[in-house]
């Protein structure tokens, strides 16, 4: 290795170890990619992961409780599904801007803002699950004495299920893409790497990061999906 | 078989449904007396209020006035809740829970009711035999969604003869079906009503339904107004009123004929040697007279021979099919014993 720059744009301090591929910048270099692994993208994934995981199950508590509230007392259903489809709309650089005087640039600004988009998604799903329930069903479930919380326990939670599940799967992919651009708030998550390669213009950095949270909003997806068949052996039963 | 407990009697005493907003009941001062063991049939025209005065039985509709007894006591002495845990409930398109095998949906009222787990398999296992499903290891494990229209509705009575109810509501519960499993499933559930005697209130939109299944039909009109109610002999020979008679239809004389069946006209004397040579169709002394006047129409003859089992019983005019003599027929108390 050369003492002096190589002819071209210097792209990282080179420590005299770095292979073609980082040298020419090249679009993904795997050998870097596993080097760096263990500083510059797992913690990240792994705050990536929690962060989703805060947001998705504190948004699904809020929209679950909400959307028994407006199921109950329908007169409610259309307050509370403004309030959060207006959450929803809220830009989320916006949201975060608008939250930092208050909060500071903390993770609980982020959070706060992750809820916000999961609301609308979980609510509406939770929702349609449970009016989606056959009315003949209700009816027998009613004729032959189940009390209100058994009907609610036993048949319509049940039943809405797959559309809970439905919902709760779309609210998480969204917010593992959301979440990255919590880094411009907090130095956590995988958007962190991507912004600071995006400023220096190295491919694998970021080219590496992007792709873990692709794969990281396929892989929840899928344990998502998995959780279905699981909890909804029914569904998949045909003669 | 654990011996079922048998029917209680239920009386409706004025029994008035008036709809918020309505300007006129849908059920008008019904009296009614249905007694133990009986199944009687509500029939007419959609507003008639046959389902309301159903569903005030088991409180899904609440009275406005007059009262409803269920072996002399009031449905309002006990919480709906309780009451309906009494009360066997099958509907239309069965209301079967997708999401709970066979074995769960028979065993929803005794699981709340608390049975313990032994009695309620024992409890699921007699009523899946004695609806017809059987064996049945095969058919417990199964979903809904894995069964027949006919075997859903199947289930669904045997849930709803799951706690062994003194009383059963049934709301149309065939309606959906299509005809030949219907005619199977009817004749099912009639074998059933035989062999456990409980009372029954029967909803359907279908007379000929009723005709087949009710001990006595009751029948509703516009306004809630109940027609007539009586056997399903007396209903056709003599209709209450016009309504009534409309309703049953023209073929009204034909309907009656379905009552009774060959064998209980046919007589042994009435042999006739040349009854093949005249071409007479056989008929099954199961058949009933409708069934064999429409046989001897088709091949244009003036009789039928009847067989049972393989053996000549005898023969039928024309003339007995479409008068059979006054002592046949409408005899179901018989048949039941």
């Amino acid at each position: 290795m050369s003492d002096f720059a190589p002819a071209g744009d210097p792209v990282i301090p080179d420590y005299g170890q770095a292979s073609d591929c980082v040298i020419n910048n090249g679009a993904f270099c795997t050998d870097w990619f596993i080097s760096q692994w263990s500083t510059v993208f797992w913690p990240p994934l792994l705050s990536h992961i929690i962060m989703v995981a805060i947001a998705v199950s504190i948004g699904f508590v809020i929209a679950f409780f909400a959307a028994l509230l407006a199921y109950r007392k329908k007169w409610l259903a259309g307050p509370i599904g403004m309030t959060a489809t207006f959450l929803y709309t809220l830009p989320p650089l916006a949201l975060f801007q608008l939250l930092v005087p208050f909060t500071g640039l903390s993770l609980l600004t982020v959070e706060i803002a992750l809820v916000c988009f999961t609301l609308v998604i979980i609510f509406q799903a939770v929702l349609v699950g449970l009016t989606g329930v056959p009315d003949d069903v209700r009816r027998a479930a009613t004729g032959m004495g189940l009390d209100r919380n058994q009907l609610l326990f036993k048949v319509e939670l049940p039943l809405a299920l797959p559309s809970i599940i439905s919902g709760v799967r779309i609210a998480t992919v969204l917010t593992v893409s959301i979440a990255t651009i919590a880094a411009f708030v907090v130095d956590d998550g995988l958007g962190s790497p991507i912004i600071k390669a995006v400023s220096s213009p190295f491919n694998t950095q970021f080219v590496g990061a992007g792709a873990l949270a692709v794969l990281l909003a396929f892989a929840l997806d899928g344990l998502l999906v998995l959780l279905g068949r699981v909890l909804t052996p029914w569904t998949k039963a045909r003669s | 078989m654990t011996q079922d407990s048998t029917g209680t009697s239920i009386t409706f005493d004025r029994a008035t449904k008036i709809y918020p907003g309505a300007a006129s009941p849908a059920l008008d001062e019904l009296n009614l007396e249905v007694e133990a063991g009986e199944l009687v049939c509500l029939v007419g025209p959609s507003g008639g209020g046959k389902t309301t005065a159903l569903q005030l039985v088991n409180r899904i509709v609440d009275l406005s006035s007059g009262d409803i007894r269920i072996g002399g006591r009031s449905i309002t002495d006990q919480s709906a809740i309780e009451l309906r845990r009494t009360i066997g409930y099958a509907i239309q398109q069965s209301g079967l829970f997708p999401h709970y095998t066979v074995a769960d949906n028979i065993a929803t009222v005794p699981v709340i009711l608390g049975w313990d787990k032994e009695r309620i398999r024992t409890r699921t296992a007699e009523l899946l035999e004695l609806v017809g499903l059987s064996p049945v290891e095969t058919w417990l494990p199964r979903y809904p969604a894995q069964l027949s229209g006919g075997q859903q509705q199947r289930v669904g009575i045997a849930r709803a003869l799951a706690a062994d109810p003194p009383v059963m509501l049934m709301d149309e519960p065939f309606g959906a079906l299509d005809p030949i499993t219907r005619v199977t499933v009817q004749e099912e559930f009639l074998a059933i009503h035989r062999a456990v005697g409980k009372t029954t209130l029967f909803v359907t939109h279908d007379i000929d339904e009723a005709i087949k299944m009710a001990d006595r039909i009751a029948i509703l009109k516009p306004g809630g107004k109940l027609a007539q109610f009586d056997t399903p002999e007396q209903v056709l020979s003599n209709p209450a009123d016009d309504f009534v008679a409309e309703f049953l239809g023209a073929e009204r004389g034909l309907k009656r004929l379905a009552l009774t069946t060959v064998g209980e006209i046919v007589t042994a004397d009435s042999v006739r040697t040349d009854a093949e040579d005249a071409g007479w169709p056989d008929v099954e002394a199961t058949m009933t007279l409708r069934e064999a006047l429409s046989l001897v129409s088709a091949a244009g003859a003036e009789g039928a021979v009847v067989n049972s089992g393989g053996s000549r019983l005898g023969e039928v005019s024309l003339h007995d099919l479409i008068a059979p003599p006054a002592s046949a027929g409408g005899d179901r108390e018989g048949l039941r014993a």
